[in-house]
């Protein structure tokens, strides 16, 4: 692996970092969705996001990283694995896997095994970026000029959470369950309703503004291609107390309690924008409990769901061709008007 | 010495030092002699430099199976991608205008990431685009990734002549490659040049942030390359020019001049206007460099940074400011894949895909035996070991990228003011380009506009009979609800859009909006209702034609057909025939016809030759 840029060192983008840290607090909430210009600093974002994440534990030897502790082999290889007395295990960062635009849909879903075919004559399955993205992330970059034969594929594996592969005499299934990352410029094109609605949040990302930050952002870059591995070193500690602080959300979830009245603001706020299905309701519920996790709080308040409903929501929204303010706005309008402030 | 060529040549001395910090240079360039002097530079100092053929698949790029060679051997056989270059190497992208979009996504990845699958590699690349002016360029991910941007479509023979080239390269200290990547890496640059760099940057409205990184990087290594151990203002502002200039996206506002004066060395005062790029003109030096860089501050180094950035720009800056603040068109380049559509049995090749070939596909023979035979030791149990054995697996289909088709709409204003005048006329020409859509089999849609409404009098169809009968129909007399009618056009179009055809717009009308959105009178408020709709028409990069119908070319409807981004085209006396004719030839030269003339012309010659061309 190339050594990535550490979180901690992002300058800015309050947004997307906010977003990302929720992902990764509660991978339930779906995925994320990053819209903004080229060169504001996205992909360098969803690639570090593998330091806010503890490692995890895989049985050994499996090319799926399943978890050791789930008893049932859910996949071709835990089958062979599990079925001794004792499983051995390993310790793996979590995946983040870049899904490039061209890929093939062999490169994706996996395919025959070509070496062995050719070289022993055995008919074995090579799994493919679906199964390395397995309990991790699989990242999109320009996710909008994605081709319609991946898109499609995408997002039935992204609902099912499994992979089945019925093709060149090869069939198999095993589990694909990751959270999706996107980026991409929407005035390049625009995304599906349906792979639109597989992202949990959405968040615009714009380069700052500011000129001290500029020159922070160019400083770090600078000093991090010089020496990526004593950068990396610098902001070792800054990285560990985030991964901390994730931890300890993560653990506090579960006793996160979001009252009765907190769930029909979110009823109201999602039936006042018109958004189709309820899974609109169950992100903007299953977000604030994420973020108010990792504000320490042990109940859901209605100013977490004030700093949540806009990433959560704006992708939703039907869109109108007249009316060109952005859908921040529109959900910001909402907000108030449910609210009332 | 032209400065441009000048910076050409620094350019490529840096990159041959280091190809992969700076992630290589966008050469806007036609083959000629200047090109090959730079390329003949680049060589010189970069023998290492290796052509990338933009055919290459991702399999060649970036390695993998060796199919012949595991065949001969039966064993495993991997070769090396062509990307995974352990020394520094400068790879050129002959034709990278033409270059595929997922090439342009595997290239872009490798350069962010510095890794081929696992293994570091170390390149930058040469993009050699040699794109007309109205012709899409290198895909727009690629180029934002690119450190340097070169346009050398200016420069003249005489430019590129060698004596300048073969001196500047005798006094680079380049007998050690080694040496001088290593003192490169070395060189610092201090706070306030990293200021100047950003501020350089805002002003210029460069947005991305690689901009001013790769403007950094570029710095340190022209300065590292003339012996320095700090980054020299001089070096800062060639960067600059190389990097942050030619993606300008505004004139930055001229400094207010008097209030400090700036009290270090005299700067040249430079003329406000950006100088002509001609030969003749003197090309201004680059700011002297101050005799101590410490003692000026971050905003005059800023301000003197600037200078030397805009001692390039064009004299035509603004028309091509003008061109690259437009929205992005459906054309190639940006979001050009919605306009490319899937076909089975005509348009450009596609890479075969496995599937089956009835249901109109046709079988691609070759994919399909190449599919079958790394599997033939597999199926030798079953088969004879005479034949190869082909399955249903193997077999693989021809794909074509299609244009999608086109959807014409037309938009007549039926009003008092045009109905006195051009109705008739207006509704004979556009029976005229029906007759040719439907030819083209293109799909039509006909919007009238009269009173406060405007009314859809043809959904869109390929129905010739249908489309007369409602132009016929059509009675005249009224308001101009101009605004209304955009909006039902809009409406039309993005509908259109969705179902993947590609719609235009043909708009009648003589550009004196008098009834507003809402359906009330008065002209201002019809106006400013007009041109807001006309925005919002530009904002989805949908291409539009501006019939201008009434008896003289309005100024006023000049102004709507900009505001819609649309091409203009005034008809002050003319018949149906001429009006038709006006439209042909408006199309050929915009993107909105072209795209399906281009098929037509080859399936419908014959038809063409028959039409009556009247002078």
């Amino acid at each position: 692996m190339a050594i990535p840029f550490p979180f901690s060192a992002i300058v800015a983008q309050d947004e997307m970092k906010l977003a990302i840290q929720i992902v990764a607090v509660d991978p339930k909430v779906g995925g994320v969705l990053a819209l903004g210009d080229r060169g504001t600093g996205k992909s360098t974002a969803v690639r570090a996001l593998a330091d806010l994440l503890p490692p995890i534990q895989v049985v050994k030897g499996c090319r799926y990283g399943c978890d050791p502790s789930s008893s049932a082999a859910t996949c071709p290889d835990c089958e062979r694995l599990k079925s001794g007395k004792k499983v051995a295990t390993e310790t793996k960062p979590v995946p983040v896997v870049d899904l490039p635009l061209g890929a093939t849909e062999d490169r994706v879903v996996g395919a025959l095994d070509l070496e062995q075919a050719l070289s022993q004559g055995v008919k074995a399955f090579s799994p493919g970026l679906l199964a390395q993205a397995n309990r991790g992330f699989l990242y999109i970059d320009e996710v909008n000029l994605l081709e319609d034969h991946l898109v499609d594929l995408l997002i039935d594996v992204a609902a099912s959470g499994e992979n089945v592969v019925e093709r060149e005499g090869l069939s198999v299934r095993h589990p694909a369950r990751f959270v999706l990352v996107g980026s991409g410029n929407p005035e390049e094109g625009e995304l599906r309703p349906q792979l639109l609605d597989r992202f949990g949040l959405s968040v615009e990302v714009r380069t700052p503004q500011d000129l001290d930050q500029r020159v922070l952002v160019i400083k770090r870059r600078d000093a991090f291609e010089r020496d990526p591995e004593a950068f990396r070193y610098s902001y070792a500690a800054d990285n560990e107390a985030l991964r901390k602080h994730i931890l300890k959300a993560r653990k506090a979830l579960d006793k996160v309690v979001a009252g009765d009245d907190l769930l029909r603001t979110c009823a109201q706020l999602c039936q006042k924008l018109g958004t189709d299905g309820l899974r609109a309701e169950l992100t903007l519920m299953r977000a604030s409990r994420a973020y108010a996790a990792l504000q320490g709080s042990k109940t859901v308040k209605t100013e977490h769901l004030r700093v949540i409903a806009p990433l959560a929501l704006r992708h939703r929204l039907r869109r109108n061709p007249l009316d060109d303010t952005g859908s921040g706005t529109r959900v910001q309008r909402a907000l108030e008007e449910v609210l009332g402030s | 010495m032209n400065l441009a060529w000048d910076d050409a040549l620094w350019a490529a001395a840096a990159l041959s030092v280091d190809p992969a910090g700076l992630r290589g240079v966008w050469l806007r360039c036609p083959h000629g002699p200047v090109r090959d002097a730079w390329l003949a530079t680049l060589n010189q100092l970069h023998p290492q430099a290796r052509r990338l053929p933009n055919h290459a698949d991702a399999e060649r790029l970036l390695g993998g199976l060796d199919l012949s060679a595991t065949l001969q051997t039966g064993r495993a056989v991997h070769q090396a991608g062509l990307l995974q270059q352990a020394s520094p190497t400068v790879l050129l992208l002959p034709m990278a205008e033409r270059l595929p979009d997922d090439t342009a996504a595997i290239l872009g990845q490798v350069l962010d990431q510095g890794m081929v699958g696992s293994a570091p590699t170390c390149i930058g690349l040469a993009a050699l685009d040699e794109a007309l002016d109205d012709e899409p360029p290198l895909a727009g991910g690629l180029q934002e990734r690119l450190g340097i941007w070169l346009d050398l479509r200016q420069l003249g023979r005489a430019d590129g002549a060698d004596e300048d080239s073969q001196m500047m390269l005798a006094a680079l200290p380049l007998q050690d490659m080694q040496a001088m990547r290593q003192h490169v890496q070395q060189v610092q640059a201090n706070d306030a040049q990293m200021q100047a760099l950003c501020q350089t940057a805002m002003a210029l409205g460069v947005d991305s942030l690689r901009a001013p990184i790769a403007a950094l990087r570029l710095a340190c290594v022209l300065s590292g390359l003339r012996g320095f151990d700090n980054v020299q203002d001089e070096d800062l502002g060639r960067a600059a020019r190389l990097v942050l200039t030619p993606r300008a996206t505004r004139v930055p506002p001229p400094p207010e001049q008097p209030e400090q004066e700036p009290a270090p060395p005299e700067p040249q005062p430079e003329p406000e206007t950006p100088p002509e790029n001609d030969a003749a003109d003197e090309t201004p030096e680059p700011p002297e460099p101050p005799e101590d860089p410490q003692a000026l501050s971050p905003q005059q180094m800023a301000d003197i940074l600037l200078e030397a950035a805009l001692a390039t720009l064009p004299a035509d800056v603004l028309k091509q400011l003008g061109e690259a603040s437009k929205p992005p068109t459906a054309g190639r380049g940006q979001g050009r894949s919605g306009d490319r559509r899937i076909s089975l049995s005509r348009g450009t090749p596609l890479p075969p895909r496995p599937g089956n070939p009835r249901q109109g596909a046709r079988l691609h023979i070759l994919a399909t035996l190449n599919a079958a035979v790394p599997r033939q030791k597999l199926r030798q149990t079953t088969h004879s070991r005479t034949r190869v054995a082909v399955r249903m697996e193997d077999v693989h289909i021809h794909r074509f990228a299609e244009h999608s088709p086109t959807c014409l709409i037309f938009a007549i204003d039926a009003s008092g003011s045009a109905a006195l005048h051009r109705l008739a006329e207006a509704k004979g020409a556009v029976e005229l380009l029906l007759a040719k859509s439907y030819a083209r089999r293109d799909q039509v849609c006909v919007i009238g506009f009269r009173g406060t409404t405007a009314e859809v009098l043809l959904p869109p169809s390929k129905s010739l009979v249908r489309a007369k009968r409602s132009l016929s129909g059509l009675p005249g007399g009224g308001g101009t609800p101009l605004a209304t009618a955009i909006q039902s056009c809009l409406q039309v179009a993005l509908a259109e859009k969705r179902l993947g055809h590609s719609p235009s717009l043909v708009m009648l009308c003589d550009g004196r909006p008098n009834v507003g959105l809402q359906g009330q009178g008065g002209r201002a408020q019809a106006l400013e209702d007009a041109l807001t709709l006309a925005g919002l028409w530009r904002g989805h990069g949908l291409p539009a034609i501006w019939l201008d119908t009434s008896a003289r070319p309005e100024p006023q409807a000049q102004q709507l057909a900009q505001a819609m981004g649309a091409r203009y085209v005034p008809l002050p006396l003319a018949n149906s025939q001429r009006m038709a004719q006006a439209i042909q030839t408006a199309s050929r030269h915009t993107e909105l016809v072209s795209r399906h003339t281009e098929p037509a012309s080859r399936h419908t010659e014959p038809f063409r030759a028959k039409v009556p061309t009247s002078a």
